[in-house]
């Protein structure tokens, strides 16, 4: 079965995400929800890869950390992945450790050799103790921070040379750091080598209600807004079809609203591979 | 160049001070990357413990969550197991103070939580038993078992705010101590009030010890026994090693 268009899988839609029967249907999990060692939601998860592709969506490996993948979280990870056997497993550019504490964010940090060889070190040791390469992820950006010694696209595709990794692009949060940082969203997307994607993120977004503030925030509680659409339409337009996820996290509508934009995006790959065919 | 870890250090610095820069735009991001981790923890915090939750309301809630976030923030990505010292929190934090049951109910929810995790063993039951038991044997707890002793009518309160509590539940409660047992005896946690018998039979590093234990406390052994099986609480006796 082709992977199409996926949704992010929660655990109250248990039952419909059973039942569904839409072609090229996959779902999307927080990979640190089920890390734990038995129960109910980990049965369900097991019951859903049964039927379907599933995959794993690290929110807390801290790849950009300077300290490396704690080796409880790789083992429980690499438990959890032997037990789904997902489709695929991603985490973020991003940095979440620091002293002790977790914080459940993606952090910036400036993008140097010396951040892009410590984040190679850690894909590295992430893939050696999964046995199988990740994808990583564009995160939302909120400030412009001083001394980037390569761009986004350089960074990550220098990643993807050094380690074997895959790109994860988050359309919605290249059009929210866009906003925020003021550059042009397209000429961000278009500078991603297409050979490297392997798997795309749609989710919503929504002004900062700090009235002050004037950021967009990656917010995953709403639907995917129209520009969104426009830019995934012109990435899979250039690189070709590739799974592609509906994100959404909050303010969760019913099971068969997502589904519908979730169709959205299975209708566009399928237009897509049309033209390829 | 930046160090990586000379801007991590000082990043992380700011993001832990109250009024950490005097760029508006930094402050801007920092506030951001605050808030999505303080409402991830704080989401967490709502979702493994709702009696709690519902028994003070949101706003008192949250309240009380934030504080403990800034005392206790997350030392690991798995938020679905974050909060495990937000019980004795909920027991010392002072605009609680005049509901003293609001800590024991908290306590019994990271019981909860634990036993919604634990790992996955087969109960011991009477289909097992019928297979034949040896009374010297080891007697195991299943997983996700486990005992409290409340000195508020916690599992009472719980059990009232479930959605399949009878309307009257509340008035019913008698306001007393109590010994509770939570058990997984399959896809969802159970809790319950147990007498000091049963706790006793819990005691019980054999099945020979643990009916004497139960009986020298005045307990039935074979009811005891009964309820503790359709609770759940044993696991079958697995070779160990595992």
């Amino acid at each position: 079965m082709i992977m199409t268009a996926g949704l992010g899988f929660k655990l109250e839609h248990l039952d419909e995400a059973l039942t569904a029967r839409n072609p090229g249907l996959w779902f999307e999990v927080h990979a640190e929800n089920y890390m734990v060692d038995g129960g109910p939601r980990l049965r369900a998860l097991v019951a859903l890869a049964e039927r379907f592709a599933i995959s794993l969506h690290g929110v807390g490996l801290s790849l950009a950390s300077v300290e490396p993948p704690a080796e409880d979280h790789l083992r429980r990870l690499r438990a959890l992945a032997d037990l789904i056997r997902p489709a695929a497993i991603s985490d973020h550019l991003a940095w979440q450790k620091w002293e002790g504490a977790h914080h459940s964010d993606f952090l910036p940090f400036p993008r140097t050799r010396q951040a892009l060889d410590i984040t190679a070190g850690n894909v590295a040791r992430v893939q050696d103790a999964l046995g199988r390469t990740i994808m990583v992820e564009n995160p939302s950006l909120y400030i412009d921070l001083p001394g980037h010694e390569l761009d986004e696209a350089t960074f990550l595709s220098e990643l993807a040379r050094r380690t074997g990794c895959g790109l994860l692009v988050d359309v919605n949060n290249i059009f929210v750091s866009a906003a925020n940082l003021r550059f042009s969203p397209e000429v961000r997307l278009d500078a991603i080598p297409a050979s490297i994607i392997g798997e795309v993120h749609l989710a919503g977004h929504r002004p900062d209600p700090d009235p002050d503030s004037g950021l967009l925030i990656d917010s995953h509680d709403a639907p995917v807004s129209d520009p969104v659409w426009l830019l995934y339409q012109r990435l899979i337009d250039r690189v070709g079809p590739r799974p592609t996820l509906i994100e959404r996290d909050d303010e969760m509508p019913p099971f068969q609203d997502l589904m519908l934009e979730r169709d959205r995006a299975h209708r566009l790959l399928e237009q897509r591979m049309s033209i390829d065919a | 160049m930046l160090d990586a870890a000379d801007f991590q250090h000082a990043f992380g610095t700011m993001l832990a001070s109250p009024d950490p820069s005097n760029d508006p735009a930094m402050r801007r991001a920092l506030a951001v990357h605050r808030n999505t981790a303080s409402k991830a923890a704080r989401d967490a915090l709502f979702a493994n413990y709702p009696v709690t939750a519902a028994m003070v309301g949101e706003e008192a809630f949250a309240a009380c969550a934030t504080s403990y976030i800034e005392a206790v923030p997350p030392r690991e990505a798995r938020l679905c197991l974050y909060g495990d010292r937000f019980g004795p929190f909920v027991d010392a934090w002072t605009p609680f103070a005049e509901a003293p049951y609001l800590g024991p109910v908290a306590m019994l929810e990271r019981n909860v939580t634990e036993a919604l995790f634990a790992a996955d063993r087969p109960p011991l039951d009477a289909a097992a038993l019928s297979r034949g038991i040896d009374p010297e044997a080891p007697l195991h707890w299943h997983p996700a078992t486990r005992i409290a002793k409340a000195l508020m009518p916690a599992a009472s309160l719980w059990l009232a705010h479930q959605p399949d509590a009878p309307p009257d539940a509340l008035d019913a409660i008698a306001w007393d101590r109590e010994i509770i047992l939570v058990t997984r005896p399959s896809d969802a946690v159970e809790v319950r009030v147990i007498d000091g018998p049963t706790r006793a039979f819990l005691a019980g590093k054999t099945l020979a010890e643990a009916a004497a234990n139960a009986s020298s406390e005045g307990g039935d052994v074979a009811s005891t026994f009964a309820l503790l099986l359709s609770a759940g609480a044993f696991a079958e006796d697995i070779p160990r090693g595992e």
